[in-house]
């Protein structure tokens, strides 16, 4: 009976064991998607271990569906995908490498949003356009179009 | 050649009864001979050749025929090749359709299969998209501005308020630690308690090989729902803590000067 409870009390704590264990890796996971934390990894050495390369590996689990939608950031699949290589572990170690992928992630960020404007200020322009083409009086169009 | 050509055979003919005709009219104007037999012979001649001439009259005609008959063939064997060369023609363009066709449905077919194979429910898709959309995980806010401090990864900031920056620091208790996962974390996009279960129920991550958290309890990983895709990983032992939980502890007092580290030269020894 005492050995039921203990083991009981052992498997309760086996769950929260296993709830921290996946929280904190979902959250170290995400972290990869931050080029300058890889980039501070990477001058720290962590980069050169074959311990840490197999938790890298390990962690390629996150890739499933059962576990990606848990994922706020999935661009940090991206990188864990990366970091698999060693040619790319070793370039990361360079500031300006880790710049460029800032760089080039932040405007890829915003790309979206930039093609939503550029797209809605052409349909304006059209509209625009348009509307002194259909109007009966001779005024010229005002607005400039870029 | 083998056999004279009708029409030699008709010229010489008439050759022959020129010349035949020659001497006769040689002997009939000739009244002094009375050479009987010679002219007897002539008109036999004469007569022999122009039967020759008959039959080679006919021969020609039959011939004729046979020739029309063989151009009017020719010109339907040649009608026919035409027919199939078209047909082949046609064929070729059909088989190159059909085999576009067969293709595309193929690649189709294989996306199918593909897209059973692992089915996801459309809310369940456009629920995601719209978690890490809200949010300004993966598209920029419209307000975003050169200084603003959101980025499209956890910044430090987030990263010090998360449960891995805790870990390392040995005046948080387990208690705390054990309630900080249990509310909502900047990182984490679902409420944790129900789900957290149904995650732990559903597959579970394979016991960390390298990573025996042994500064939590004693209790030892039970591997028996593991998949097996870790080849090369060293077996846990429960004595050693492992090595990257212990630099964790350094990250975290790392994490407060990393970036300034940016400004730092990087580290040559490669």
């Amino acid at each position: 009976m005492a050995v039921q409870r203990n083991f009981s009390i052992n498997q309760v704590e086996a769950d929260e064991h296993q709830k921290l264990r996946f929280q904190v890796e979902l959250e170290f996971v995400q972290c990869l998607a931050n080029p300058r934390y890889l980039n501070f990894l990477a001058q720290r050495g962590y980069f050169k271990e074959q311990s840490f390369i197999n938790y890298l590996k390990y962690l390629l689990y996150w890739k499933d569906p059962d576990y990606a939608k848990y994922l706020k950031y999935p661009q940090c699949l991206h990188f864990l995908e990366l970091l698999q290589y060693e040619s790319f572990r070793k370039e990361i170690m360079n500031y300006q490498c880790a710049k460029f992928i800032d760089d080039q992630q932040l405007l890829h960020w915003q790309h979206y949003q930039r093609k939503r404007m550029r797209l809605l200020q052409e349909e304006a322009d059209r509209v625009a356009a348009q509307q002194p083409a259909s109007s009966s009086s001779g005024v010229p169009p005002t607005m400039m179009t870029e | 050649m083998a056999a004279p050509s009708t029409r030699q055979r008709l010229l010489s003919s008439l050759d022959d009864v020129e010349i035949v005709s020659k001497e006769l009219l040689k002997v009939l104007t000739a009244p002094t001979q009375s050479d009987d037999s010679g002219m007897d012979q002539l008109i036999q001649l004469l007569v022999q050749k122009d039967k020759e001439i008959q039959t080679t009259l006919t021969t020609a005609k039959e011939q004729g025929k046979l020739q029309r008959k063989y151009e009017a063939l020719k010109a339907e064997v040649e009608n026919r090749d035409q027919d199939i060369r078209q047909l082949q023609k046609s064929l070729k363009d059909v088989e190159s359709t059909l085999s576009t066709a067969i293709y595309q449905a193929k690649a189709k077919l294989k996306a199918v299969t593909q897209a059973n194979g692992r089915k996801i429910s459309s809310e369940d898709l456009i629920k995601y998209a719209h978690k890490i959309s809200a949010s300004n995980a993966v598209a920029a806010p419209s307000t975003w501005a050169i200084g603003d401090p959101r980025r499209p990864y956890p910044t430090e900031i987030d990263m010090r308020l998360g449960i891995l920056a805790k870990l390392g620091d040995p005046t948080i208790s387990n208690q705390a630690l054990q309630q900080q996962a249990s509310f909502p974390e900047s990182m984490n996009t679902l409420r944790p308690q129900p789900h957290l279960e149904q995650a732990l129920n559903a597959p579970q991550p394979p016991p960390p090989q390298q990573s025996g958290l042994s500064w939590q309890h004693s209790v030892e990983m039970q591997p028996n729902n593991l998949p097996g895709h870790h080849s090369g990983l060293t077996p846990p032992t429960a004595h050693h803590p492992p090595p990257h939980f212990e630099q964790k502890h350094k990250d975290h007092e790392d994490v407060e000067i990393m970036s300034s580290d940016s400004s730092s030269s990087s580290s040559s020894d490669e």
